[in-house]
């Protein structure tokens, strides 16, 4: 398990960056929290490490965001608006998971039942107006 | 009459080209690779090679479904761009159906099973008998433990094809012992296969126009609930 506390958004996605070196190919990411926890700014960070650029936004109404411009891609979701099968089916989500590229999914609370058993879960809590709690968890953290 | 056939509803992707039920070519591969940056260059590789060029071809064939959400969209979406362009007809097979044919001409049960994820499976029943072709069941997307359930007064072998066959065969085969696993160079959607199942249709004018082409998106039963649920 790794443990961060992050005081800013911009030590957030310096974390998310440095943790960016530890990922592989067909890594599965599953944020979990709440809105406006910093899901976002992890994913530029991890962008950034990963040498992707930084012009990274919430897929909320696209639901992914394709970054393939590196050697590892990164594939960004967002579930918000997921609520079935058939609906996360349509967002081509198991398609993605061939693709060995690393997925970060914002909002995977609403997917859990078809997550991975590899999943790496990434959990962040608020403490307060500019602190986060961040919490990875997976087989190799 | 010449037919391109092209399959990229699943994690393979083909195309092929035949004549009159002749195969003149394949390019088949099976390597995870986004079909929408491979497939065109496989056809126009297999034209060249085949020495054919695309307008003359007289028809195409796809596979319609079910199948990975991406996959069939890139298989469909090309099979329409060139026929609409040619103006020339279409024919789409189901992708179960499609591997059935790899049996033409045995005496057997088959059960095309496509993996659907958590658990669940695409799948249908053919009968084969020399040539003739019998549907047993309809194209749906279940439980692998309803697959099970279907099958359990089966006295005869069930040959087991497709990309969910490993994982159906090592889940049921305790309690059904008539399952049997397609060796692993039958187990996957070829556009050969694709070609032969489209083949009578051409011939009896079941054709569609590139417009009319559809994917066969099948619902998945499991329940907003088991989405949500916490597998740990
Ligand atoms: N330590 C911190 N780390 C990250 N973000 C922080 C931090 N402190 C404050 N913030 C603020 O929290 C917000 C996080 O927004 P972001 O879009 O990254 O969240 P999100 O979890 O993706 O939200 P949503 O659920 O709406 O997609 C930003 O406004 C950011 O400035
Ligand atoms: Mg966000």
């Amino acid at each position: 398990m790794i443990e961060f506390t992050s005081h800013s958004t911009e030590e957030t996605e310096q974390f998310a960056q440095r943790f960016a070196a530890q990922l592989k190919p067909g890594d599965i990411i599953a944020c979990v929290g709440g809105m406006g926890m910093g899901k976002t700014a992890f994913a530029r960070g991890l962008a950034q490490g990963l040498g992707l650029g930084d012009d990274v936004s919430s897929p909320t109404f696209a639901l992914v965001h394709e970054y393939t411009q590196g050697s590892l891609p990164l594939y960004h979701f967002d579930m918000y608006r997921v609520n079935s099968f058939d609906e996360l089916y349509s967002t081509g989500f198991f398609d993605y998971l061939e693709l060995g590229g690393v997925l970060l999914i914002e909002w995977s609370e609403n997917i859990s039942g078809a997550l991975p058993p590899n999943t790496i879960t990434l959990t962040i809590q608020r403490v307060d107006n500019h602190t986060r709690h961040i919490t990875i968890e997976g087989e190799r953290f | 009459m010449k037919l391109l056939s092209i399959d990229t509803s699943s994690q393979s992707a083909s195309c092929a080209i035949s004549e009159d039920g002749k195969l003149l070519g394949e390019f088949f591969t099976n390597v995870n690779l986004t079909h929408s940056q491979t497939i065109l260059p496989m056809v126009h590789d297999l034209l060249e090679h085949t020495r054919t060029t695309l307008s003359q071809m007289d028809g195409f064939a796809v596979t319609t479904g079910p199948g990975s959400f991406t996959g069939l969209r890139i298989g469909l979406s090309a099979v329409k761009g060139m026929a609409h362009a040619l103006g020339k007809p279409c024919v789409g097979v189901s992708t179960l159906e499609t591997m059935a044919y790899h049996f033409q001409g045995q005496r057997c049960l088959v059960a095309p099973v496509l993996d659907a994820r958590c658990a669940q499976v695409y799948t249908a029943l053919f009968r084969w008998e020399g040539n003739t072709i019998t549907r047993l069941a309809e194209d749906q997307a279940i439980p692998i433990q309803q697959l099970g359930e279907s099958l359990k007064n089966v006295k005869e072998t069930v040959f087991l094809v497709g990309d969910g066959a490993d994982l159906c065969y090592n889940s049921l085969n305790e309690q059904l012992p008539c399952l049997a696993l397609a060796p692993s160079f039958l187990r996957y959607t070829r556009a050969s296969v694709l070609a032969a199942a489209a083949q009578t249709a051409f011939s009896l004018g079941n054709t569609v126009s590139a417009q009319d082409l559809i994917p066969a998106y099948l619902r998945l039963p499991q329940a907003q609930r088991e989405l949500l649920a916490k597998q740990k």
